[in-house]
């Protein structure tokens, strides 16, 4: 669980007027062991895993990173860290300025829906709701007006190539469609940063294609970070990290 | 730092009611797919056991109330009803059913000549055995007094008896008999008989005479059809051994609503005095029988249903994880999560009362009908408008105290564990 004081201790004196103004991500020093914390129920002799070994890195908006390495290797820690679905055990991960490890579950929460968009290599999609409405769903927790929420998601939708399918559930369409809502999706709210797992591993080779081609625009104006296995998708990224064992193992 | 953005032009509480709005109108449509779609079977089941739960709960109530209000014969349209307090004792009698109301002829008269009101009669109910020439059938006897006027007692019009009660004879009950007695269309079919037939009627075997049936009514006795048979109360007393004290089980008044109640509270200050046209719910509570099989009945409605609904909500929420994950991903907080799966649960529950309010309804019809067929004169059960309010509200009541569960069981979702399957 979130360790206040710790926290406190930890946010330290980073201000978002010491980055560099179009550094949209920066990791410093960021390790994190799963079985260490956050766990209700945990037993006493639970073994713990280094995910990540004191990971650094930048990611300047308008670039797209990437991250390759083996299962394990500790990509999509990195992203959820990034996201602020998990805190790391030790380092700080800054969004836009603001040290995520230094926040409340709450205020990180407020600031993945601000700063972040997800793309997850399943879609994760709610299957009870059209497209539109799947899109549109980070809009209602940003009070958003329901009119201006189906405009946005329906405007989202035709960006992608989905305008005559909003209305479709998302088990009425194809694994290319789906990826192309979650993608939509995580525009919605206009976030400056975009974390795509495996984005294209449940895809064709043609539609994966499609997908890279959305990412490569949505890069242009936001930062994207994209981890994956497949060379493919990797030659989007700027750069690419390579992962190893939760350590740094190349940069290129 | 403040849950709330603070790049919208609009200002918070504005946002604030969109965001809880949005949460559930998005709550309703998930509901809605889910209900019916491929996978509706968990919450159709649930709807389906709080429904049942409801129906029983309403079934068992309108017996109770049934019992605690007199059952079909009260159905009447009068403007009050004196009934005899249960504890009673002052100007009532505790008869073998009851407790009854006494020297009611002569007090009719007195209410009577009160301003404002219109007409008063004794009611006085009796099983009896009435014979056409066929088998035997037991029939709900109902004394009453006419008048001039069409009036209603026991769902049977008085009209076709002669006006007054001439047995009565200012307390002597030597009066002539008028042997009149109007069939209602039920107890007419079983029995077999039509307007000009000669019956023997007997409420115990020793006490046996003679009526002629002057009309058989178009309308049934009561809501679902009790076999009953007016006659002129006096006639009822004599036969029935109730003339010693002029017994009768309620009083009713026509008239204006406050000259009627106030005569009858002139007249039987310590008796319950009703204005209604419906079976009154408040009898449950002068009625020990019948207040404790209603709250039985409702303890375990409750129990039964916050149990059903918080194993199956926990089930679905289960079920139902991912959804929360993603929630989760794209920025709903905690609150907001938990304030779906408690919408939801809501929502089940309240649809399950509405189904559950009117398989109530449909229940008591089907066991008045079969009561009625077998081993009852008249209706066992009745349904009363407040049902639909209690009947909500008990699911309410049952959905409070099982949504901890479910809200337990999504409180302990782990969005890394479901987002990276």
């Amino acid at each position: 669980m979130f360790n206040q004081s710790a926290q406190d201790s930890r946010s330290s004196a980073i201000e978002a007027d010491s980055l560099e103004s179009t550094t949209a991500v920066r990791l410093e020093g960021v390790t994190h062991q799963y079985g260490s914390g956050g766990g209700r129920l945990r037993s006493s002799d639970e073994r713990t895993v280094t995910a990540l070994r004191d990971v650094s890195f930048d990611v300047p908006m308008g670039s797209i990173l990437g991250l390759e390495g083996p299962s394990g290797s500790g990509k999509s820690t990195i992203l959820h860290a990034v996201a602020g679905l998990l805190v790391p055990t030790d380092g700080n991960v800054l969004l836009c300025g603001t040290d995520l490890t230094a926040l409340s579950d709450a205020e990180r929460t407020r600031m993945r829906r601000r700063h972040i968009g997800i793309v997850f290599q399943r879609f994760h999609l709610l299957p009870a709701l059209s497209a539109r409405a799947n899109v549109a769903l980070p809009l209602v927790q940003a009070g958003i007006s329901r009119s201006d929420r189906r405009a946005r998601a329906t405007a989202l939708l035709e960006a992608v190539g989905l305008g005559d399918r909003s209305t479709h559930l998302p088990g009425e369409l194809s694994g290319g469609e789906r990826q192309r809502v979650a993608i939509a999706r995580a525009l919605s709210t206009d976030p400056d940063v975009i974390v795509a797992d495996e984005p294209t591993g449940e895809l064709d080779t043609a539609t994966g294609m499609d997908v890279l081609e959305l990412l490569t625009d949505i890069g242009r104006d936001r930062a994207v970070l994209v981890a994956s296995h497949d060379a493919t998708t990797l030659s989007v990224a700027d750069r690419v990290i390579t992962l190893c064992d939760g350590r740094v193992d190349d940069v290129r | 730092m403040s849950d709330e953005p603070d790049d919208l032009p609009d200002g918070l509480e504005t946002r604030r009611r969109r965001r809880w709005t949005g949460l559930f109108s998005l709550t309703v449509s998930r509901w809605w797919q889910r209900a019916t779609g491929t996978t509706a079977g968990r919450i159709v089941s649930t709807v389906a056991a709080v429904a049942l739960t409801i129906a029983f709960l309403l079934v068992v109530t309108g017996i109770a109330l049934s019992l605690a209000d007199g059952g079909v014969t009260t159905t009447d349209d009068a403007t009050v009803h004196i009934t005899p307090e249960a504890q009673q004792t002052l100007s009532s009698v505790d008869g073998v059913e009851g407790p009854r109301l006494g020297t009611t002829n002569e007090r009719a008269s007195t209410i009577r000549a009160h301003d404002g009101v219109a007409h008063a009669s004794p009611v006085l109910i009796e099983a009896g055995r009435l014979e056409a020439g066929g088998d035997p059938q037991t029939v709900q006897l109902v004394g009453v007094v006419p008048d001039d006027e069409s009036r209603t007692v026991a769902g049977v019009p008085t009209d076709a008896l002669e006006e007054g009660d001439p047995h009565y004879a200012n307390g002597s009950y030597d009066g002539p008999r008028t042997g009149e007695i109007v069939l209602s269309r039920t107890a007419a079919d079983r029995l077999g008989a039509s307007a000009g037939d000669d019956l023997t009627v007997s409420t115990s075997p020793r006490r046996t005479t003679n009526f002629s049936v002057t009309a058989v009514s178009e309308t049934d006795g009561g809501d679902v059809g009790a076999p009953v048979a007016l006659v002129h109360a006096s006639e009822l007393q004599s036969l029935s051994g109730a003339a010693d004290g002029e017994l009768a089980d309620r009083m009713v008044i026509w008239g204006e609503p406050d000259a009627s109640r106030s005569a009858a509270a002139d007249a039987y200050p310590d008796a319950s005095v009703t204005v209604t046209d419906t079976a009154d719910p408040t009898a449950l509570f002068d009625d020990g029988l019948a207040f404790a099989t209603s709250v039985i009945a409702l303890v375990v409605g409750v129990t039964i249903c916050a149990s059903f609904v918080a194993t199956t909500m926990g089930m679905t929420v289960d079920e139902d994880r991912r959804t929360l994950a993603v929630l989760e991903s794209v920025g709903v907080p905690a609150r907001g999560r938990l304030a779906v799966i408690a919408i939801s649960t809501g929502i089940t529950t309240l649809v399950g009362s509405v189904v559950g309010v009117g398989l109530g309804a449909a229940g008591i019809a089907v066991v008045n009908a079969v009561a009625s067929a077998t081993v009852a004169p008249g209706a066992v059960a009745q349904f009363h408008p407040l049902f639909v309010p209690y009947g909500i509200a008990v699911a309410v009541l049952a959905g409070i105290v099982a949504v901890p569960y479910p809200l337990a069981v999504a409180a302990r979702t782990s969005v890394l564990a479901e987002v990276g399957r």
